[in-house]
C-alpha cells in the first residue's frame, strides 16, 4: 500500500444479470492519489456509475478488491460498510436525494446525526457548511422551496459536513442548466481546494470533464483512457 | 436519535393516512376494551353470585357414609382453621311438598338460620317473611317463591311434607325468598333438630356449608380438610367446574377475536407503511448512502408503527373507557330471574383490561410493522437510489 493513493482498484469485475450476464466492470485497475479531482467519462453503459457505487461501497463486486486507504473494502461487513460511508465518504447524485420533510439545514445534519454527533453540534457544524456553499440565507428552507441549483448545493453541503476524504458525484450537475452547472462545478473545484478532498465526478459533460485533474474514460467496463489535463 | 427524527417527519408528511390508522386502531382497542370490560363484568358476577350463593367449601359425610356423625367437634376444628369465617352444619332430605292437589318434589334442608346466615346470606334474598322464623324447632318452613308459585301457596299457608318412611308433616310458610336462581324452584328451609326429628336420624347432619374470608382459598382449605379430616370436602370452585371451564372457554374464544380484530388494525398501519416505504425508496437509499444502518432503517419504520399504535392506543383507552361508562349506565328490562337479577349489563371498568389491551394492540402493531421495516432495511442502496 503506498500513502500516496486513497483509492486502488484492482482488477476488478462486476457482473450483473441472472440468465443474461452483463459485464459491467471488466477487471479495471485504478489508483486514485489524496486530493486528485477527477474526471469518469464515457458513453451511457460503459460502467462508470458502476465503478462509481463499488468505490462509494454501495454496491460489491464479482471479483477484485476496492482498497480505501489500503483497507479492502470488499471484505467488509455490512456495519463496516455503513460506517465507513458515513465517514470517509461524500455522495452526491445527479437527483439532490434531499429528504423532503426536513429543511435545508436539518438535511446537512443528517450525516452527523447518523454518526452520533449531538443535535446542537450538528446544528454548528451544518450551519458553517451551509454558508460554505452560498446558502447561509435559505437554512430553514425545505426541498420544495428551493430551486434546483440550491437543492444540489445542500446536497453538495451534506456530503461534505462529515469532512469525508473522498467525495463521490454522479453526474452532480446533470439536472442543472449549464449556468447553474458551472456554478457548482466552481464550487466543487474550489472546495476540492481548500480541504484537500478527493473528488471523483462521473459526467458527459466533456467540457466540465477537460477542466478536472485527470480524465478516466470507460468503454464497455475497461479503462479506455487514463490521461492527465494539463491545465 | 435521528431515526426518531425521520420516523416522525414520515407520520407528519401523511397527515390522513395516519389519521386513519390511528382510527383504526383506536376503534380495535376501544371496541376490546369494552369487550373485556363486559367479560369482566360477567365474570365477576357469575363468580360473586356463586360464592355469595353457596358454602364456598362443602364437607360431606365420608365415602359410604349417610352422615356425619359427632359433628359438634367437627364443626368446632373447622372454625378454628384459619381463613374459615362462618360454619354451618345441615341436614338435607329429599320430600314431596303437598298444597291441596298440586305436588313438588324439593330438596329439604334442616339448617340453624344463624349459622346459615353466615355462611351464606339468606336474609338478603327473602321476598316475604323472616329466615330466622325457623330458628326453633317448630313446624315452620321457607321455600322459595317460585316453589309457593308451583304449589299456589302464600304466606302462611300450610304445606304437607311427605318424606319417605314418616308420617305427612305440616309446615307453615314463614319466608318466601328468591335467589334468582334454579334453587327458588327446589329448595326450602326447615329447622335442623325438626328435620332430624322427621327423618329419625338422631343428632347428625348430612353435610356442612363453609364460608371463607377469602373465596379462592376454598380449594386449598379444601384439600386440607380431605386430607386431615377424611371428610370428603368439596371447594365452590370443584362444585361449578363446568362454569368455570365455560368462563375459560369463552374468555379463550374471545381472545381469538381480540386477535381477529386487533389484526385488522394492524394491517391499516402495515398498510401505511408499505406505502411510506414504497414512496421513500431514494431517500432510504440516500440514508443508507450516509452510512445509516441496516438496523436503523429498520428502526425508523418500527418506530413509526409503534408511534402510530401509541396514539391509537391512547385514543382507544379513552373512547373505551368513555363507551363503558356509558354502556354500563343503559337500563335493560330484563325479567329479574334472568341473568342474576341484573337490569344493565355488567360493565366492571379494570385498569389490567386497559393494560392487556394496550400491550397486546402495540405488540400487534409493531408486528405489523415488521414486514415494511424489513422491506426498507433489505433494500439495495443503489438500486434505491437510481430508482428515482
Amino acid at each position: 500500500m503506498s500513502d500516496k493513493y486513497i483509492i486502488q482498484v484492482k482488477n476488478l469485475t462486476k457482473i450483473f444479470g441472472d440468465g443474461v450476464e452483463i459485464k459491467a466492470l471488466d477487471g479495471v485497475d485504478l489508483d486514485i492519489e489524496r486530493g486528485e479531482f477527477l474526471a469518469i467519462i464515457g458513453p451511457s453503459g460503459s460502467g462508470k456509475s458502476t465503478l462509481l457505487n463499488q468505490i462509494g461501497i454501495l454496491d460489491t463486486p464479482t471479483s477484485g478488491t476496492v482498497l480505501l486507504n489500503g483497507v479492502d473494502v470488499t471484505k467488509m461487513s455490512d456495519k463496516e460498510r455503513s460506517r465507513t460511508r458515513n465517514k470517509e465518504l461524500g455522495f452526491i447524485f445527479q437527483y439532490h436525494h434531499l429528504l423532503p420533510d426536513f429543511n435545508a439545514l436539518e438535511n446537512v445534519m443528517m450525516p452527523l446525526l447518523i454518526s452520533g454527533i449531538r443535535s446542537s453540534q450538528a446544528r454548528d457544524i451544518a450551519r458553517k457548511v451551509l454558508d460554505e456553499v452560498g446558502l447561509g440565507d435559505r437554512m430553514e428552507h425545505r426541498p420544495n422551496q428551493l430551486s434546483g441549483g440550491q437543492n444540489q448545493r445542500v446536497a453538495i453541503a451534506r456530503a461534505l459536513v462529515n469532512k469525508p476524504s473522498i467525495v463521490i458525484g454522479d453526474e452532480p450537475t446533470g439536472n442543472l442548466d449549464s449556468k447553474a452547472s458551472e456554478n457548482i462545478y466552481e464550487l466543487l473545484r474550489q472546495l476540492n481546494r481548500e480541504h484537500n478532498q478527493t473528488f471523483i465526478l462521473v459526467t458527459h459533460d466533456e467540457r466540465m470533464a477537460a477542466k478536472t485533474d485527470r480524465i478516466i474514460r470507460l468503454v464497455d467496463g475497461r479503462v479506455a483512457e487514463n490521461s492527465i489535463n494539463s491545465n | 436519535m435521528f431515526e426518531l427524527d425521520v420516523a416522525t417527519r414520515h407520520i407528519k408528511s401523511r397527515r390522513r393516512q395516519t389519521l386513519f390508522s390511528i382510527i383504526a386502531v383506536s376503534l380495535a382497542v376501544g371496541i376490546i376494551i369494552i369487550f373485556m370490560s363486559m367479560m369482566s363484568g360477567y365474570t365477576s358476577i357469575l363468580i360473586d353470585s356463586t360464592t355469595e350463593n353457596q358454602a364456598h367449601i362443602t364437607v360431606m359425610p365420608k365415602e359410604g357414609e349417610d352422615y356425619i356423625h359427632l359433628y359438634h367437634g367437627l364443626e368446632n376444628h373447622i372454625y378454628d382453621l384459619e381463613g374459615v369465617e362462618a360454619v354451618s352444619s345441615y341436614f338435607q332430605g329429599e320430600a314431596a311438598l303437598q298444597y291441596k292437589h298440586n305436588v313438588e318434589g324439593v330438596l329439604l334442608y334442616g339448617i340453624n338460620p344463624e349459622d346459615e346466615n353466615r355462611v351464606v346470606n339468606r336474609d338478603k334474598y327473602m321476598l316475604a317473611g323472616e329466615f330466622t322464623s325457623i330458628e326453633n324447632p317448630g313446624s315452620r318452613i321457607v321455600l322459595g317463591y317460585k316453589l309457593a308459585k308451583n304449589l299456589d301457596v302464600g304466606m302462611g299457608d300450610s304445606v304437607t311434607a311427605k318424606v319417605p318412611g314418616a308420617e305427612p308433616t305440616d309446615f307453615t310458610i314463614t319466608g318466601i325468598f328468591q335467589t334468582g336462581t334454579p334453587l327458588d324452584e327446589t329448595m326450602a328451609f326447615v329447622n335442623i333438630e325438626r328435620l332430624q326429628d322427621l327423618y329419625g336420624s338422631g343428632d347428625v347432619i348430612t353435610g356442612m356449608g363453609i364460608r371463607m374470608f377469602d373465596a379462592y382459598a376454598a380449594e386449598e382449605l379444601a384439600n386440607g380438610i380431605d386430607r386431615e379430616t377424611g371428610y370428603d370436602a368439596i371447594s365452590w370452585m370443584e362444585q361449578n367446574a363446568e362454569i368455570l371451564t365455560l368462563l375459560e372457554t369463552s374468555e379463550g374464544m374471545v381472545y381469538f377475536f381480540y386477535v381477529i380484530i386487533f389484526s385488522i388494525s394492524g394491517f391499516g398501519i402495515a398498510n401505511v407503511l408499505i406505502m411510506i416505504v414504497m414512496e421513500k425508496v431514494g431517500e432510504i437509499g440516500m440514508l443508507m448512502a450516509m452510512g445509516t444502518s441496516r438496523r436503523s432503517i429498520m428502526l425508523i419504520f418500527l418506530l413509526e408503527a409503534a408511534i402510530l399504535g401509541m396514539f391509537g392506543v391512547i385514543v382507544g383507552c379513552i373512547l373505551g373507557y368513555g363507551a363503558s361508562l356509558a354502556i354500563a349506565s343503559i337500563t335493560i328490562p330484563v325479567p329479574p330471574e334472568m341473568y342474576f337479577g341484573m337490569d344493565h349489563l355488567p360493565i366492571v371498568i379494570e385498569l389490567e383490561n386497559f393494560i392487556s389491551a394496550s400491550i397486546f394492540a402495540m405488540v400487534i402493531n409493531i408486528i405489523a410493522g415488521v414486514f415494511p421495516a424489513r422491506r426498507a432495511s433489505k433494500m439495495d442502496p443503489v438500486e434505491a437510489i437510481y430508482s428515482v
